[in-house]
């Protein structure tokens, strides 16, 4: 027995060895599956030189379009992959649900990790463009948008920086949303709760007050499941969460002020952070049976909050404005690109694709079928806008505030970050601890994320 | 002459290399190779890989890694990581303590109050035991709607016997309770059945003996059944032990760790680092450790039981 342990041992440290002498080098091959090398000659050539011919697609090819458009939808995904397979005769695509952005997002890095059953297109929630523009995962669309023609400056100016990591653009605007408060304006009216012009975190407060006298539960719901729901709190009353110095400011007086705000509310019972398990079910639920006033939400959902709402008028608002008066939100839902290690004859087709994807009569069907927002100028601020308008009145605010809705931060460290966020958040505000100890601990935690990224 | 001809013999008489002996030992060696092989291929060399991994700096999403010598040890012990690993390593135990208990107490109680061969406790055996047929994801995805704090039947039930309910999957003090309720009506069929053939097994003769010298049930329980079911409560001991450890699915779709890490198992934090911020360094230097955790554990546990152990069932 002992000697056939010690054969073991001397096979591991055979083993060990071996491994470990591959990794001399100060840099080498993943350890994962060797990736492909995809001839890629639209990420290297330069945009100027490119040749429109590379980006041809000559032989017939089924691609797959990875989206996390739900089962609802699922009569308008599949109009609209019908619709492109029926436009031209070499294409054929696919279109698979994999699940939430977080599904797809563990899919795709695992996909091309292995480099293998990869998708032809797939879309990315915005806060994935960094990670994804950093690592290469995404191709650089800029050579395809050059020797195409391609006119990329119909997308609002915003949204199309949102897709881009670096000044590459490695992937166009699709779906897109920002967050906004639904409230039960039934129920406001009935109550008399107004929304005061002085729209700020002090009216905000009085608001969910009283509506949460009127509903008899909670005033509002402040999604922890996600950080993107409250960033934009912190971000307008000046918090840098990650500052030019790459640390985090998130310990700061500013930003102890804005998680002391949401924690006095949750602790008065006027509110809470919805977190932790099927969070984001029971806060719709909560906001149906009306024992919510209101939720802060994605402005994606409109479709869904009205429909399940038929007793009740759904009231739209925008977040309220900070103490210095900023009121800017930032912009949701998803980008989509294409993965650089597929063949070129995928990502060519891939690329036609995309273009019809988010073309600007697409995109109506998407504006008008779900809660996402027109991406073209041409339509925000046309007579098409106005038709949208007066089909969803509920997006005045929004149309109102286009110009304030900003891109995401862009860091390769963000998910991470995020993690550890909404983790603490959850501690300062649901588990009672301190929070400026609690900041200050999250904050040497995050900082040393940062650093490992640097 | 002679003296020479013995001389010549001498290295005749040496005893042939691959004497009947030593050949049935290669063949016998020869006979478990492959099943090395299997071992070596896809056992010993991922683990050796796993600490080459908990070396560098491999971030799934990238395609080039550095080596980073004990960077991620330090962080592990002496960094941010540190907490994390001693809570996940926490949690872990008071898991495995609490499957452990229903799985060798509930399973044992079982088996004691189904030790009767009628139809009708056939049955209830039965109905025990079919609960570790259903896939641990199907079981948590309904364990999921019965708990739900705000919609659950669990509640409602509580509710109508003046028992004011709680969000029991997203509370602190209650979420891992909640996922050992999940994996605890799965497992405790299975102690029970495990039991109950060990206890068919013991010759009745003992009980005989000992009710003819005036035992009474209990004495014969303490006396007879349980040291006689030694073998089988290390059995179930070590390999619920294991998979305990292991847990992972449950914890997955019940409560993904939280909530604030309060369901965090080692392997969920594995997982985490892995495929949510995609550091297979640390994910790796994690798997190690834990690897060497079980390791320790698991020889400890053979060797101490090895002393209290009654083979003659």
């Amino acid at each position: 027995m002992k000697k056939i342990l010690a054969i073991m041992l001397a096979i591991s440290m055979i083993f060990t060895l071996a491994a470990c002498s591959g990794s001399t080098g100060s840099s080498s091959s993943a350890p994962a599956a060797e990736a492909p090398a995809a001839d890629a000659p639209a990420a290297e050539a330069p945009a100027e030189a490119a040749d429109a011919s590379m980006y041809e697609v000559t032989e017939p090819i089924t691609i797959k379009w990875w989206h996390a458009l739900e089962e609802q939808y699922s009569p308008l995904v599949k109009e609209v992959v019908d619709d492109f397979n029926a436009s031209q005769d070499l294409i054929t695509v696919e279109a698979e649900y994999i699940g939430a952005y977080a599904d797809i997002n563990e899919a795709l890095v695992s996909a091309n990790a292995v480099g293998k059953d990869l998708p032809a297109v797939v879309v990315a929630n915005t806060d994935y463009v960094a990670q994804y523009g950093s690592s290469g995962l995404y191709e650089n669309l800029d050579p395809y948008i050059a020797a195409t023609g391609y006119d990329v400056s119909d997308f609002s100016a915003g949204l199309l920086v949102s897709a881009q990591y670096d000044g590459k653009q490695v992937s166009l605007p699709f779906l897109h949303s920002t967050q906004v408060i639904y409230y039960n304006k039934t129920m406001a009216d009935e109550n008399g709760i107004e929304i005061p012009e002085q729209w700020d975190y002090d009216s905000f407060r009085t608001f969910v007050e009283e509506g949460a006298k009127a509903c008899g539960g909670y005033g509002t719901v402040v999604p922890g499941w996600d950080q993107w729901y409250f960033e934009t709190l912190f971000l307008n009353e000046g918090v840098d969460i990650i500052t030019d110095d790459n640390t985090c400011d998130l310990d700061s007086e500013a930003a102890i002020g804005v998680t002391n705000y949401i924690k006095s509310m949750c602790d008065d019972g006027i509110a809470y952070l919805a977190y932790g398990t099927g969070a984001s079910d029971n806060m719709r639920q909560n906001f149906y049976d009306q024992k919510a006033f209101s939720v802060l939400h994605t402005s994606s959902l409109y479709n869904t909050y009205v429909t399940k709402c038929p007793d009740f008028e759904v009231g739209m608002l925008w977040y309220p404005s900070a103490s210095n008066g900023d009121h800017y939100s930032e912009v949701g839902g998803c980008v989509v690109g294409i993965p650089s290690k597929n063949d070129q004859a995928t990502k060519n087709a891939a690329w036609q694709f995309l273009q019809y994807l988010c073309g600007k009569e697409v995109n109506m069907k998407w504006a008008e079928g779900t809660g996402y927002l027109p991406t073209r100028n041409s339509v925000l601020t046309t007579e098409e806008g106005v038709a949208f308008l007066e089909q969803k009145p509920a997006f005045q605010c929004i149309f109102d505030n286009l110009n304030l809705i900003n891109p995401r931060i862009q860091s390769d460290a963000w998910s991470e970050l995020a993690t550890t966020w909404k983790d603490y958040m959850n501690r300062m505000i649901n588990d009672g601890a301190d929070v400026e100890s609690a900041s200050a601990d999250m904050v040497e935690e995050i900082n040393e994320i940062l650093e490992d990224h640097a | 002459m002679a003296e020479t001809n013995l001389e010549a013999a001498a290295p005749e008489q040496k005893k042939p290399f691959f004497t009947a002996r030593r050949k049935a030992k290669i063949v016998d060696f020869l006979m478990v190779v492959p099943a090395l092989i299997l071992l070596a291929v896809f056992t010993y060399y991922p683990i050796c890989k796993l600490f080459q991994i908990s070396l560098t700096d491999w971030n799934l999403l990238n395609d080039t890694w550095n080596f980073v010598g004990i960077k991620n040890w330090n962080w592990l012990f002496a960094g941010s990581g540190a907490k994390y690993m001693w809570n996940s390593i926490k949690v872990t135990i008071l898991y495995t303590l609490g499957e452990l208990a229903i799985t060798m107490v509930g399973g044992m109680l079982f088996a004691l109050l189904f030790n009767r061969m009628t139809r009708m406790f056939s049955a209830m055996r039965a109905i025990i035991f079919v609960p570790k047929y259903v896939a641990m994801s199907s079981a948590a995805m309904v364990f999921l709607v019965i708990l739900n704090g705000n919609y659950g039947i669990f509640n409602y039930l509580l509710g109508l016997i003046g028992i004011q309910g709680v969000d029991w999957l997203n509370t602190k003090s209650t979420a891992l309770f909640a996922v050992l309720m999940c994996t605890g009506w799965r497992v405790v069929g299975y102690g029970m059945m495990i039991y109950l053939s060990a206890m068919m097994g013991i010759s009745k003769d003992y009980y005989e003996a000992a009710s003819l010298d005036g035992a009474t049930g209990r004495q014969q329980f303490f006396k007879i059944t349980l040291p006689m079911l030694s073998p089988t409560t290390l059995f179930l001991l070590v390999t619920t032990f294991l998979s305990a450890m292991k847990v992972f699915q449950s914890v997955d779709v019940l409560t993904s760790g939280g909530p604030s890490r309060s369901t965090e198992v080692f392997v969920y934090l594995i997982y985490r680092y892995a495929m949510e911020d995609f550091r297979m360094d640390r994910a790796a230097t994690c798997a190690v450790m834990f690897f060497l955790l079980l390791l320790i554990i698991t020889v400890s546990t053979m060797k101490v039981s090895n002393n209290s152990v009654n083979y003659d069932a």
